[in-house]
């Protein structure tokens, strides 16, 4: 396992575009909430209109609301790591590596399991990453840390990690249809407004399948958070249903993916 | 002897191209095994199919009478038409990442790159290198793991004549090592100097398949000059010769099995006739070739 997570890795390390868009991808998460505590202090000195309320006493970096509210915000930049994975995978097609790999004494199945375990490494580093952030940005906002505010809603930080493999599993799957690295990234992104123009347009007795569909599964893992903000209800945890339709689609993205390649010429 | 490569009614079809028809081979140990046949006859497709990137139609094949493996390719020092590396790699970053998928160790990266003379070269991007480069690179990789098999799609494409005069030395001295050596080529004489055996595949289907010192065995032919008005009659008088054609003032003297030119010349000398040139010519692997393949077009 690891020896493949090693070859694969070997790859990436000297491709520049890899440091590329994960510097960028980093930098970032790291200055979301800088910016976001800058805004608020602007419009605080703006906010004469504001009735004498201090936007500074929202609580959006707060312990426990911090982590809904930066998971939420941070699943957008996974189109990041989305390119650095379909890069990595149509570059073996486009090179022709994947045959190399192969006649060298890779199993199908083993050039599977390497790619997977780089998007594993990529989803538990850029996890790790968001959790240290949130950490950090919760001790320095909130007014009294108390270790029991500290962790509470720390599933969406699990759910983040599961929404952003999932969704670079979807990319790996994409990537060994089409092979080209612009073409899929395009189709990638135009996918999202799809799925949502057709559950948009479902017959309302349909409407309840919506939330099966694979992209509005795993959205559906973290709820829109900053409604509660102008005092509407909000879905404050992470919804157990959600949970076991995206893995029923991660389990279908990696069969499809092994289907795919066990049977194909390369 | 034992066998190495057994196929067995191997077939390949790309919709309604038949790439490979029915094919049933054998590869014994040691062999340096020529796979010789037109462009498009399945030379690559074949090799592709063994190697596992190609997914066979019907048919089977067993390396060393075992169903084949990933661990059997690892064994395999193997090219396939071009020399396929990271172009952002150099050839050591390269040759680790082989080293990695075939479990060879890493302190053979040295030597093989200085087999192939590509040492000097070693930390340049393979992106870098010309196209002689990139085939010794690919050389170097099938060496890698001090292979049992090694697997050639036209090694010397692309060579210099010094580098492909090279690769054949390595050919051979590899084979001397007791290897065993498949070799798709077009190149006719590539495979008479460096083949033991050798196939003949067109449009898919094996023509012919045998040793290449038969071929050498074959009829000798032998172009003489000499300055003798009876000249012709005199060699049709010759017991030994099955044929004698004149061209452009040399006569072309086919003889039978067993007769050698010295027995000619010795013949000719005894007629009172001295000869200004004689030349010895075998059957070619090439004649060979083209013979087998104009009969199956006359088939
Ligand atoms: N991916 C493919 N799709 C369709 N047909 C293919 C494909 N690959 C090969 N073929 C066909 O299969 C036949 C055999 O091709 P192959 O590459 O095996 O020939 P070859 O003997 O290696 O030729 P060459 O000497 O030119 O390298 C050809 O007719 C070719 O057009
Ligand atoms: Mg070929």
């Amino acid at each position: 396992m690891l020896r493949l997570l090693r070859i694969d890795l070997k790859k990436l390390v000297n491709y520049r575009a890899f440091w590329v868009l994960n510097i960028m991808y980093g930098l970032l998460i790291f200055s979301i909430p800088i910016s976001v505590m800058e805004f608020l202090k602007w419009l605080k000195e703006k906010g004469a209109e504001l009735d004498g309320f201090d936007p500074m006493k929202i609580p959006v970096l707060h312990f426990p609301d911090i982590w809904q509210n930066i998971t939420y915000v941070y699943v957008f930049l996974k189109i990041f790591l989305a390119i650095v994975v379909i890069i990595s995978i149509s570059n073996e097609y486009s090179y022709k590596t994947i045959r190399q790999n192969i006649i060298d004494g890779m199993s199908r199945v083993d050039f599977i399991k390497s790619k997977l375990l780089t998007i594993l490494l990529l989803s538990l580093g850029s996890t790790l990453f968001v959790f240290l952030t949130g950490l950090l940005t919760g001790f320095i906002y909130t007014p009294n840390v108390a270790v029991s505010d500290m962790f509470t809603g720390i599933e969406f930080v699990f759910a983040y990690f599961l929404d952003l493999f999932t969704y670079l599993v979807f990319a790996f799957l994409l990537t060994v249809l089409l092979k080209r690295s612009a073409l899929t990234i395009f189709i990638l992104l135009l996918y999202l407004p799809i799925e949502y123009a057709i559950t948009g347009n479902l017959p309302e007795s349909m409407e309840f399948i919506a939330e099966y569909f694979p992209l509005h599964a795993i959205n559906n893992l973290i709820e829109f958070p900053f409604a509660k903000y102008w005092f509407q209800e909000i879905q404050d945890y992470v919804s157990l249903s959600a949970v076991g339709v995206v893995f029923v689609y991660l389990a279908l993205f990696i069969y499809a993916i092994y289907a795919k390649l066990k049977a194909s010429d390369l | 002897m034992d066998t190495v490569l057994k196929i067995e009614n191997l077939t390949k079809q790309y919709g309604r191209i038949t790439a490979v028809r029915n094919l049933s081979l054998e590869v014994h140990r040691g062999n340096v095994f020529g796979i010789l046949g037109p462009n498009g006859s399945g030379k690559t497709t074949t090799l592709g199919i063994l190697l596992d990137v190609i997914k066979k139609t019907s048919g089977s094949f067993s390396w060393f009478g075992q169903p084949p493996t990933k661990e059997m390719r690892k064994k395999i020092g193997a090219i396939l038409e071009t020399p396929i590396f990271y172009p952002y790699l150099s050839a050591v970053k390269n040759l680790e990442i082989v080293a990695e998928i075939k479990g060879a160790p890493v302190d053979r990266i040295e030597p093989v790159l200085k087999k192939v003379e590509l040492y000097e070269r070693r930390h340049d991007k393979f992106r870098t290198y010309s196209l002689g480069m990139k085939q010794r690179l690919s050389i170097a990789s099938a060496l890698l793991c001090d292979p049992e098999v090694m697997i050639l799609d036209e090694p010397t494409n692309g060579l210099d004549p010094q580098g492909i005069a090279e690769i054949r030395e390595l050919i051979k001295q590899i084979a001397r090592e007791g290897k065993t050596i498949i070799l798709a080529s077009h190149l006719l004489d590539e495979v008479q100097k460096v083949c033991t055996h050798f196939c003949v595949l067109k449009r898919g289907s094996l023509l012919y398949s045998g040793s290449v010192e038969e071929v050498n065995k074959g009829v000798e032919s032998v172009e003489v000059i000499a300055d003798a008005s009876d000249m012709e009659m005199v060699l049709q008088g010759y017991p030994m010769a099955a044929k004698v054609v004149e061209e452009d003032g040399k006569y072309i003297v086919t003889l039978e099995n067993g007769a050698r030119a010295a027995d000619l010349n010795a013949y000719l000398f005894s007629k009172g006739i001295t000869i200004s040139h004689l030349l010895t010519q075998r059957k070619s692997l090439e004649k060979q070739f083209l013979e087998l393949l104009a009969e199956s077009d006359n088939a």
